[in-house]
């Protein structure tokens, strides 16, 4: 195969591949996780290097539940349980919904990222 | 094409476990969509290696020779000092965790010697602050040493949130620290002596209130399994060189990019050979004075800020110390003074009798000794040292001079919010225009320093990746 038809055709696989997926335009609430929390938190339920509480299992889990993490008193003592309206709530302005607690984040997700990562985010082991 | 497909799957090998759970081709948003990074400090390497990780093709394009920008491990000295940043706060949720991904350890850092004072040419003993005679405090304050003055803001400190600091409520109440302070009724005694070493700003007419506030409020957030300050083991370079190694494509070093023109598809960014390169997408990750030096159209708002936000002016001197000549006279290594030599940090070389002291200067007080050449800067630096301790001499070598405002590629060590200016400008300054994104220390909103640059990447990295999924 001559290199250009070779490349035109890889790159109509490439945009066969791409055009395959759902919502092209938006993305995934995996990779939102990815960049705008995994650097904080881990998934499951172990407490790793992270400064942050691993988030797996978070859907109705209680806040401030995993043992042998160090929580801010606000977080433990909230009461508060990890729905979608829970999590929607914190992750959009985590001082307003919860003063005093220690996650020094500010959430530069759009209110559609928001709720997509939260929603893949409670399917996560 | 071919070349796209299989780097990523070769960065698929590379980084499984930096951050975990790379899925199939339908969450790649970036094939084949190309991106530039300006700057391989903190803030430019993260974004390219969060874009890197989702497919986008990143070459990054660094100024100086060395990757780390305002990190900079002056590794021919022993000790290896840090000229730039030095300490990791105990939150440092992202730097910990690139440090720990690339198997850069850090340590808590061996112990900064206590301070005496040198205040009106007169030496006091830490011990002796309270009593001595040139303690210009009143009676109410003079238990207070000069580093610890700012402490008393907490008291009023208005600031109880990651964003307070740039409500626009509170900062309409925002004013210098110069008139905050008396209005606080801090006595001009002390007011004077926090200005004399004031990391927030160049002087205290032109340090925000509101700043002061928020530094000193942050000291009291920390949370998780880290509760003490770090620095990399080995230097703190070292993260971001880490950092650089882990992209595909080699960081391109000693390439000033002196101008970029973007269209309505594309960006074209051209070097100071004359080379050009185009992109999708060009992420902007350089302290602001470097960005002016850059020929590119920014909506007329932003180019206004981008002329009046100021940075911090800083000049170190690195000095390596045979022998801990203080002992035998009875001081305690480091010195707090209100002259010329600003402050000095003596720490011990682990495992060594050496010692690094580095003479640190803050704000406007630099600008005399930016006028000098590097030996007459030296010069006069050392003969203040040799004064305030004359059994320095015989034991004490030079290793480093370090100026920030005079390098055209920092222009400072940080960005600094004149009173009221945060309320807008800290978001105007990182607004996207176009194809161009803003990363950097300066653009962050949670954090600063080291951690500020990593949080300003991931935002930036996510700002790309929704122009071009
Ligand atoms: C003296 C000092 C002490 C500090 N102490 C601390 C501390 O204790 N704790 C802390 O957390 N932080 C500290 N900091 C701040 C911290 O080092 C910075 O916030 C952080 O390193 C900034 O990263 P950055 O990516 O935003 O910018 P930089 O690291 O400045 O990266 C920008 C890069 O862009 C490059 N560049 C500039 N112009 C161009 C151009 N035209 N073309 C191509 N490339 C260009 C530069 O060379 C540089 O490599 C300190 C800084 C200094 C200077
Ligand atoms: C800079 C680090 C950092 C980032 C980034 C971050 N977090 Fe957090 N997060 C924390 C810390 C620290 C805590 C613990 C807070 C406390 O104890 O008050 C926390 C707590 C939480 C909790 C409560 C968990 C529990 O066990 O009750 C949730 C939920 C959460 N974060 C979700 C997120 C999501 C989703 C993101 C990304 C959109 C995110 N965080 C980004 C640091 C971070």
């Amino acid at each position: 195969m001559r290199p250009s038809v070779y490349l035109a055709y890889l790159s109509m696989a490439v945009t066969i591949l791409i055009g395959n997926c759902v919502q092209a335009n938006t993305l995934s609430g995996e990779a939102l996780y990815d960049a705008a929390c995994g650097a904080c938190h881990s998934l499951g339920t172990s407490t790793d290097h992270r400064i942050g509480p691993p988030l797996g299992t978070l859907l109705n889990r209680q806040a401030g539940a995993i043992q042998g993490y160090r929580y801010s008193e606000a977080l433990s003592n909230s009461g508060w349980t990890w729905t979608l309206p829970t999590l929607l709530a914190w992750l959009s302005d985590p001082d307003a919904a919860m003063p005093n607690n220690a996650m020094n984040y500010v959430n530069h997700l759009t209110a559609t990222e928001t709720q997509l990562l939260g929603e893949w985010l409670l399917q996560q082991p | 094409m071919t070349l796209t497909l299989s780097r990523r799957r070769l960065l698929e090998g590379a980084i499984t476990g930096l951050l975990g759970g790379m899925s199939s081709g339908c969450s790649q948003p970036g094939s084949g969509r190309s991106v530039v990074v300006v700057g391989a400090g903190l803030s430019g390497l993260n974004a390219a290696l969060i874009l890197e990780r989702w497919g986008y093709e990143v070459r990054v394009i660094e100024a100086k020779a060395r990757v780390g920008g305002r990190l900079w491990t002056l590794d021919h000295m022993p000790g290896s000092p840090e000229g730039g940043g030095n300490i990791m706060g105990a939150n440092y949720g992202r730097v910990f965790h690139m440090a720990h991904e690339l198997n850069v350890p850090l340590r808590t850092p061996p112990r900064t010697l206590p301070a005496d004072y040198f205040i009106g040419d007169q030496r006091i003993a830490r011990n002796s602050w309270a009593t001595s005679s040139a303690n210009p405090l009143p009676e109410a304050w003079r238990t207070i040493p000069p580093d610890r003055l700012l402490g008393k803001l907490n008291i009023t400190n208005p600031l109880l949130g990651t964003r307070a600091w740039h409500d626009p409520v509170l900062m309409a109440g925002d004013q210098s620290a110069a008139t905050g302070l008396r209005a606080l009724d801090f006595p001009d005694a002390a007011i004077e002596l926090i200005g004399c070493n004031n990391s927030y700003g160049n002087n205290l007419s032109e340090t925000s209130l509101m700043t002061l506030y928020r530094i000193m409020g942050e000291f009291a957030r920390l949370s998780g399994p880290a509760l003490s300050v770090k620095e990399a083991t080995e230097g703190n370079m070292r993260l971001p060189e880490a950092m650089a190694m882990n992209l595909t494509q080699p960081v391109r070093k000693g390439e000033p990019v002196i101008a970029i023109h973007q269209s309505a598809s594309l960006v074209t960014v051209t070097v100071e050979s004359g080379r050009t390169l185009e992109a999708d997408a060009v992420v902007l990750a350089l302290p602001l004075p470097a960005l002016r030096q850059i020929e590119v159209t920014l909506p007329s708002s932003q180019q206004a800020l981008l002329e009046n936000i100021d940075y911090h002016k800083v000049v170190q001197l690195h000095c390596i110390v045979e022998e801990p000549f203080w002992e035998s006279s009875g001081w305690s290594g480091s010195w707090w003074t209100d002259g010329l030599l600003g402050r000095v940090f003596t720490r011990p070389i682990l495992g060594t009798t050496r010692h690094n002291m580095t003479v640190w200067i803050n704000g406007d007080d630099c600008d005399a000794l930016n006028s000098l050449d590097d030996a007459t800067c030296i010069e006069t630096l050392t003969q203040a040292l040799w004064k305030l301790m004359p059994s320095a001499r015989d034991v004490t070598s030079v290793g480093q001079l370090v100026r920030w405002s005079t390098d055209p590629y920092a222009g400072g060590a940080w960005a600094l919010w004149r009173p009221g200016q945060a309320a807008t400008a800290h978001e105007a300054i990182r607004t996207p225009a176009g194809r161009l994104f803003f990363a950097g220390e300066h653009t962050a909103e949670a954090y600063r320093g080291m951690e500020a640059a990593m949080e300003s990447g991931e935002r930036a990295a996510l700002e790309v990746m929704r122009l071009l999924a």
